[in-house]
Parts: structure tokens; sequence; C-alpha cells
């Protein structure tokens, strides 16, 4: 408090910029330190000759060397990249079109749309895999029914292709939400006068509207590209069967090539990855600066007139719109729900003859799953508000920081996205185990809380962020010159400001947390369960019908989640 | 009175061996330990009836099971070892080369179980890594394709002229996957060991046949079932006839002249919290009762002696075919060698044409 200090030592202003200054660098120096432990873990790691704690582990590079001349890692690499710029390709003109269509015109059922169209991106990537398999893998329900009619089956998912559709069709909301925010704020001057002197439609949208959120677009396709690197759930689940190895599966891999577990292998990959994705994030964030200027310089307070799409433009989009979400929702969803309810299924097997709720009986039955239910349910209730308020401290510690700690939190914030789950697990694991004073943690689920909370540190605050740039600077700047400190100014004028954003922030996080399943593998212990991990460990074993049960439980949670967080009125974005 | 003694110690023999008490005194100090954890790669559906029975038994001793894969128990296992907070009382996992890594790498406990002499010769090993199971490797077909299993093949032989000739596998053929699975690295390695011309020529032309490689039985039995595969081999036989009693498109067969068997290999980890409760649960896991539960679930059990299921002594009858178990000693640590291991590898990827 201000009147601790004697007066006339030190002026009030000068106090008040270092308690702040103070308390700012407090947060991030801990978040920094949190996030170091384990991503320092793995550089250091991925220069030793063999597993950090062995006496015999010396510096070497070693293992960069190994990877470096493996020809299945520049393989892995290739198909990585492919992959993502495959996505980029599907998904970028699909969302910028749909944002397009929700935005700049006057298609039906808007309102429902809006919403309808977010879907794709809260199914997880697992649940998406095993899903396809069973509706249009090479003999599933579609794809039978295909065969019947037509003689033979059009498509292979267990392809190159086709999980670059796959991946770049569940992707498209992604795109849709960056470009439509940029749309939102055009002026619609410059299209109408184009619609007047006689331009169609799809010139409109070619000539005048592309130009304009280009840099909005580009930005999504650099995010894609993130996201495609570290793609993880669709190849392991569709890239087995034909040995399709990407990055993340070529680390899973490296563990059975010499029968124990190389770490420093896997270390060097995922070091690697991050060498790839950390110029990517940087530059996406330099774009994201630019995109957000070039959105201002639209007219203001120019309300957008929707373009009229006319009867058979209706027919079109809708249809569009509705084909892509029955291909990216209705049928993996159907084939998760199908697989839960029977005991087999594919070619000469009628499917009501083999109606059991037997995988459900297994799901109350058996410890380890339950516990895997009431534990996701609890990490993403409990763990969320944990979380929210976490990333709140941190949101506040950043919030208008225009210091060195401003930039450090950028990047600290950055790191753990850029490496795999599974490594990050992999690390938290070892950092349990490792620091004495986190042993009576190791086995709770609180370690696996600290783990998701740092896995989700980027997403969840940038919720938080986005809600805390709304409050007008006026409000704070107001506080701290009648003497106000940081910490007062934060519990009294912004935090209640906030307080209707977050409960929607609260609501998205959950379902991050509820749908995650890399980062866990390593951490569950007998009682810790959760259900993602829980499907990827089943996968080793390929109990498909337990998993499917898991899956639909995952999906029924999201869905409560998505819910709340619309009822909550959440922001929904990336 | 030389042949009266040798009868009461063979008589003593039998009262110990048919179901060796537990001396009370040890019941009460694995009680106080109250626990005893489970590191497995064993799914806990069929370690159910064990974990049950065992707890039934011994009522205040909980199980506390830890699905982690093999590759995951392993990984455990080091890790808790170096930090010296072992978290393990039992290790018990099919990935046998780990087992046997771990005991060469001093984490396992010597503990010579009651049970021991109701055991066959190569199921224990130093007093300290038993084999829990005895579970033949096998072939799984789709009934739809093979309608009652005709044409599929009895010998490695006739496997290999399968895979060069029928229309139906064409395209249509998976077996285990060494690159990404332990087990199917044990198997491949096991048979490229015990019949390598066999072996070799099969893989070529599973390769000539595009067939598919897949890292769990299960996601090829999934696969099997739904008729995207017709056929696959060198997969856990023992899953494939519990999963064939229950689905008739899924049909098992054995070789009728020889078949390898693998076992879930199960120890005391070196420096386990409850040591009492460690050794109850292995004596009981291999007891009578213990195997019974087991062999309940489809693990076939390593005894002779067992009346639930499949065992040591009538499993060549089940199945059809002589078994022969994959030694528990240190010949399973020649692939653990790394120019060795790779080697193998890069004749299997040169095998299938990769």
């Amino acid at each position: 408090m201000a009147d601790h200090i004697p007066a006339g030592k030190m002026p009030a202003f000068v106090a008040q910029r270092q308690d702040a200054a103070l308390t700012r660098g407090a947060i991030i120096g801990a978040l920094f330190l949190i996030v170091m432990m384990p991503v320092g873990l793995i550089i250091y790691q991925s220069l030793l000759s063999e597993a950090f704690f062995y006496k015999s582990a010396k510096l070497a590079l070693d293992a960069y060397a190994f990877i470096l001349t493996d020809p299945a890692f520049y393989e892995a690499l290739y198909t990585t990249v492919i992959i993502a710029a495959g996505m980029v390709a599907v998904a970028v003109p699909l969302g910028g079109v749909l944002a397009f269509l929700l935005t700049r015109t006057d298609i039906r059922f808007k309102r429902a749309l809006e919403i309808l169209v977010l879907v794709p991106m809260f199914i997880s990537s697992i649940v998406l895999g095993f899903g396809y398999t069973v509706a249009v893998g090479p003999t599933g329900a579609v794809s039978l029914a295909v065969r019947h009619v037509i003689g033979f089956v059009p498509w292979n998912i267990y392809s190159l292709p086709g999980i670059i559709v796959i991946a770049g069709l569940s992707h498209v909301p992604h795109v849709y939400l960056y470009v439509s925010a940029t749309m939102r704020n055009l002026p619609s001057d410059l299209e109408e006068a184009a619609r007047t002197t006689g331009a169609g439609l799809l010139r409109v949208l070619t000539d005048v509207t592309l130009p304009m959120v280009l840099p909005g677009m580009i930005f999504a396709a650099a995010l894609l590209l993130l996201l495609g690197l570290e793609m993880f759930g669709l190849p392991l689940v569709l890239g087995d069967p034909n040995g399709i190895l990407v990055l993340t599966t070529y680390i899973y891999k490296l563990t059975t090539l010499f029968g124990v577990p190389t770490y420093q292998l896997m270390a060097v990959v995922a070091v690697l990855l991050v060498l790839i994705t950390l110029p990517l994030i940087w530059v996406q964030r330099r774009l994201l600066r630019n995109a957000r200027r070039y959105a201002a310089l639209g007219g203001k307070g120019n309300r957008a007139t929707p373009l009229n799409l006319g009867r058979r433009g209706q027919i079109l989009a809708l249809g569009a719109i509705a084909l892509w979400l029955v291909i990216s929702v209705v049928l993996p969803i159907g084939g998760i729900i199908l697989r839960a309810f029977v005991d087999a299924w594919g070619e000469g097997i009628d499917l009501t003859q083999h109606f059991t709720l037997a995988h459900f009986k297994a799901l109350a039955d058996v410890p380890s799953l339950y516990h895997g239910i009431i534990n996701t349910i609890l990490i993403g209730v409990f763990g969320g508000i944990a979380a929210v308020f976490l990333y709140l401290v941190i949101g506040l510690a950043g919030h208008r920081n225009q210091g060195f700690s401003g930039t450090l939190l950028d990047y600290t914030v950055l790191l753990p996205r850029a490496l795999p789950g599974l490594v990050v697990g992999l690390a938290f694991f070892w950092v349990f185990l490792f620091v004495p004073a986190l042993h009576a943690v190791r086995t709770t689920l609180i370690s696996i809380f600290i783990a998701y909370a740092v896995v989700g540190l980027s997403y969840g605050l940038r919720l938080i962020q986005a809600n805390l740039m709304q409050i007008a600077p006026e409000l704070e700047e107001a506080a701290r010159t009648t003497g106000a400190t940081a910490l007062r100014t934060w519990r009294d004028v912004v935090i209640p400001l906030t307080r209707p954003g977050l409960a929607g922030a609260w609501a998205l996080i959950m379902i991050i947390f509820i749908r995650e399943y890399a980062t866990g593998v390593y951490l569950m212990s007998s009682g810790t369960e959760v259900i993602g991990s829980l499907m990827v460990s089943l996968l080793q074993t390929g109990a498909m019908d337990i998993i499917a049960a898991l899956a639909f439980v995952s999906i029924i949670l999201t869905a409560l989640g998505l819910f709340l967080a619309l009822k909550l009125g959440a922001r929904i974005n990336e | 009175m030389i042949k009266m003694s040798a009868f009461a110690a063979s008589t003593a023999m039998v009262i110990l061996g048919g179901a060796v008490p537990a001396l009370a005194q040890d019941v009460a100090a694995a009680t106080k330990e109250g626990a005893v954890s489970i590191y497995t790669a064993t799914d806990i559906s069929q370690a159910e009836t064990l974990v049950k029975a065992f707890e039934a038994k011994y009522p205040g001793i909980e199980v506390k099971y830890n699905d982690l894969g093999t590759n995951g128990t392993y990984n455990r296992a080091i890790s808790e070892y170096a930090a010296g907070q072992v978290g393990a009382d039992i290790i018990w996992t099919s990935g046998m080369d780990q087992e046997l890594k771990l005991y060469n790498d001093g984490l396992l406990q010597e503990y010579k179980s009651t049970q021991l002499k109701d055991l066959p010769d190569w199921a224990a090993y130093q007093n300290t890594v038993y084999a829990s199971t005895i579970e033949p490797v096998g072939m799984m077909y789709n009934t739809i394709a093979f309608p009652d299993g005709k044409g599929i093949p009895k010998t490695r032989a006739e496997l290999l002229t399968l895979l060069q000739s029928d229309q139906r596998v064409k395209g249509k053929v998976a077996t285990f996957d060494p690159e990404k699975s332990g087990a199917g690295f044990l198997f491949a390695t096991n048979e490229a060991r015990t019949s390598p011309d066999s072996f070799w020529a099969v893989s070529k032309a599973f390769g000539a046949s595009n067939g598919k490689t897949y890292s769990s039985s299960g996601a090829m039995k999934e696969s099997v079932i739904s008729g995207e595969n017709a056929f696959a081999y060198n997969i856990i036989g023992s899953y494939a006839i519990d999963w064939a009693k229950a689905n008739k498109t899924l049909g098992v067969a054995f070789f009728s002249d020889n078949n390898a068997a693998f076992s879930r290999l199960i120890a005391i980890a070196n420096g386990a919290p409850h040591p009492e409760a460690a050794k109850l649960f292995i004596d009981f896991a291999l007891s009578k009762e213990g195997q019974e539960s087991l062999a309940a679930k489809g693990l076939p059990s390593v005894r002779s002696d067992t009346s639930t299921g499949m065992n040591a002594k009538n499993l060549a009858d089940a199945i059809g075919g002589p078994v022969t178990p994959i030694k528990v000693d240190e010949g399973l640590l020649e692939y653990m060698g790394q120019t060795k291991r790779v080697k193998f590898m890069n004749d299997w990827r040169a095998a299938l044409g990769k």
C-alpha cells in the first residue's frame, strides 16, 4: 500500500510502478519456471547419450546424428509437411467461403448455422479417427452401402489423401472463426458497389472481399500449418494400418525400434519440432498484429448490408454446408455411436443381431474405466475453474505489460504448445518423479491438472486476454491515479468487469480438458485415469469396443460442455 | 522304512502342493501393508477375475492395478527406480525381453515362489521371474471369406502357399507389426530364430500381396471381423479363441505341427513398497486358484492341474497342434542388442519390399 512508504522518500508514482512491476515479474517468473522445467528437461535429454537418470549418461550429439541420418525421420517429416500443407489447402478455401456465406450474405438459418459450423473443432481427433474407421473405413457402414450400389468403394481413408481430407474438413471451423472475425469488420460499401455495377456473387467474393480478408486467411493458414505439424490422434488411428508415419507418431515408434524407450531420440524429435514450429508461431503472431491493423482500416459504424443469395444460391449454399457437416460430424459421431452399441460390424453382418450394452456395463464395472470418467469430469469442471483462475492471474500480469516480462511471457506461453503433448506429459512425469518436493502430488490428479494447464496455456490465456482487452484502459488508469496498487486495481476494477466473460472461458477450457488425450498417457496411474489417455493406452491392446464406449461418453461430455459454453455466452475462438 | 519315509515325504508334498495355504504370519504382514501395486500390460478385463479373487481371499489388501502397456510398464519401472521412488510391487508384462532386461539391470527382487514345483521347468527363471501364462501364437480368419475354415493353412508351408496364390488374401492379409509392437517383435524374431527359412519366405510373400501390419491383435481382430482383411497370422491366439467364441464371423486356427507360445512374466520389483503383499500376490497368481481365474478369461495356465479353461497339459489338444513355449532365459535378450535389432528391422523392411 502506498501509505506504507514514508512520505518524501519516494514519489508515489514510482512506488506504484514498482509494485506493479514486482507483482508482474513474480507471476511471470514463476510461470517461466513451471514451463521451463519440462521443456528444459527435454532439451537437456536430447543432448545426452541415454536416459538422463542413468549415471552413465554423457553429453553427446549421437541422438541428433541418429535422427538426422535416419531415412524414416525424413519420410515422417515429409509426410507431416504434406499433411499440414494439404490440410491448409482443403480447409482455408472452404473456411473462407463459409465465413463469407455466414457474414456477408443473407443465408437462411444464420443463427443456428453460426453455432453448428463450430461443432467439428470440438471433437477430439482420436475420436474422429475411430468414428471414420467405422463409418467410412474399408468395410464401414457407409462404404458397404456405397459398394452395394456402385460395386466398389471410391475412397480409402487409410491413405495420405484420406487423412488430409479428413483433417482438412475437421479444421474448417478454425479458418471460419478467424476469417469471419475479419469479415465482420469490413464495410460492405465496396461489395455493394461491385454488385450494382453488375458483378456476380463469385466475382464479388474473389475480387473484392478476398483481397480485403487475405491477411486473416494467411493467419489462419499459418495456424493450421501449426496444428497440422502437431497432429497425433488422426495419423495414429488412420495411418497405422498402412504404415504412414508423421513426426508425432514417429516418436511413438522410436520406442519399439530399440526394444526399450530411447528418450534421447524422442527428445531430439521434440526439439526439432519446436525448431520448426517456433518460427511459424512467431510469423503467425506478426500476421495477427497486421491482420488487426487491416481490420481497423474498415469504416466504423458502417453496418454491412448482406448480399442477396437468391433462391438457387440459398439451396446451393445450404446444401454444401449440410454436406460438409454430414461428412465431418454426422459420419464420425454416427460411427462411434454405432460401434459403441454393437459387438461386430462390417461385411455380411446384420447389425440388429449384434446390439449390445456390454461395453457400457464394462465402463461401470471396471475400476480404471469408471475412475477415468469421473476423473475426466473432475478435471473438466474443477480443473477448468482452477485453470481460469491461473490464466487470469497470468493474463493480468501480462495485461498492458510492455516491459521485458511481457515479452518473456509471450514466448513462455508458446513453448509448450510447440511440443507434442505426449512428450510434455512424459517430461512432467519425470519432473514430478525427480523433484522431491513434488513427490506428494505425483500420483494424484493434481499432476495431470498441472500438465493440462501448461499444455492448454496458450489457448486458455488467449480466451482470458480477449476478455481483458475489452476493458477500457481509462478505468484502470483512474484506479491507479487515485492510489490503488496493481493488485487492488485488478481485484476491484478489472476482475469484476471480466467476470461474465470468465464463465464462458471456463466452459471452453473444460471442453479442452475433456478431449485432451496425449498429455496424460505417461502421467496417469491407478486411480488417476482420464478418458482420453485411456483410449490411447487401450489402443495398444486394441480393445475397440471399450474405446468406442469411452469415445461415446467423451462426446456426450463435450456436448454438455458446449451447451454450457453457449448458455454462458462464451466467445468461441481458437 | 525307506519306502515309508518316501511315502511320507510325498504325502507331505501333496498336502503342501495341493493348495499351499500361506502362513498366517505372512498374511498378517501383507495385510498390514494394505495394498499391492501392479504395473502391467495385461488388460484389466482379462485380469479382473484374478484381481477380484485375490482381494476376496485377502481382504484388507487392495490391488492397485496400473494397465500401462509394455512400454509404459518398462518406462515407469526404470524411471521410478532411478529416482528412488519405486511405486511397483509387481511387474507383470508380456514384454518378455523387457522383463529379462529389468532382471539383468537389477530391478527385480528374488523370491522363491511357494508354487515353484507345480510350474514347468521353463516357466521359472533364477527364482525371480515366473511365466504366468502360456499363450499360443495363432491365426484369425473371416468366416465369410473362409467358410468352415476351409483353405486355412495347417503348416508354415501351407501358409506360404496361401499368401502366394490365394486370391482371397490378396491385399487382405494382416500381421503383427514388429516395428511398432513389442509382442509383434517377439513373435517375429522367435519365428526368425526357430524357423528362419519359412519366416523370411512368408514375410516376402506377405509384402508381395500388399499385406497390412498392425500394432495390436485387437485392431487386427476388428479388421478381420469387418472383412477389411480376410486373414491374419502371428497374432495372440488365446485372445482370438475368446473372440471367436463371441463372434461367428471370426475363426481361429493353429498349425498342426508346431506353435510358439509366449508368456506374461511376473516378478517382484526391487524396492517394492509392499514386498510381503507382493509375495502373496505372486504365489496367488501362480496357484491353482489364481491360474484358473486367469484361464477363465482366456489366458491359459502354465500349470497342469487346473480345471478351468486351457492349461499347459491340454493346450495342444485344444488347439490341435503341439506348443513350444518361448523359453524364459537370457536368449530373450539376444535381440536387445542394438546391432542385431537394427539388422532384423532392416531385413524385415527389405522382405516386405519397403
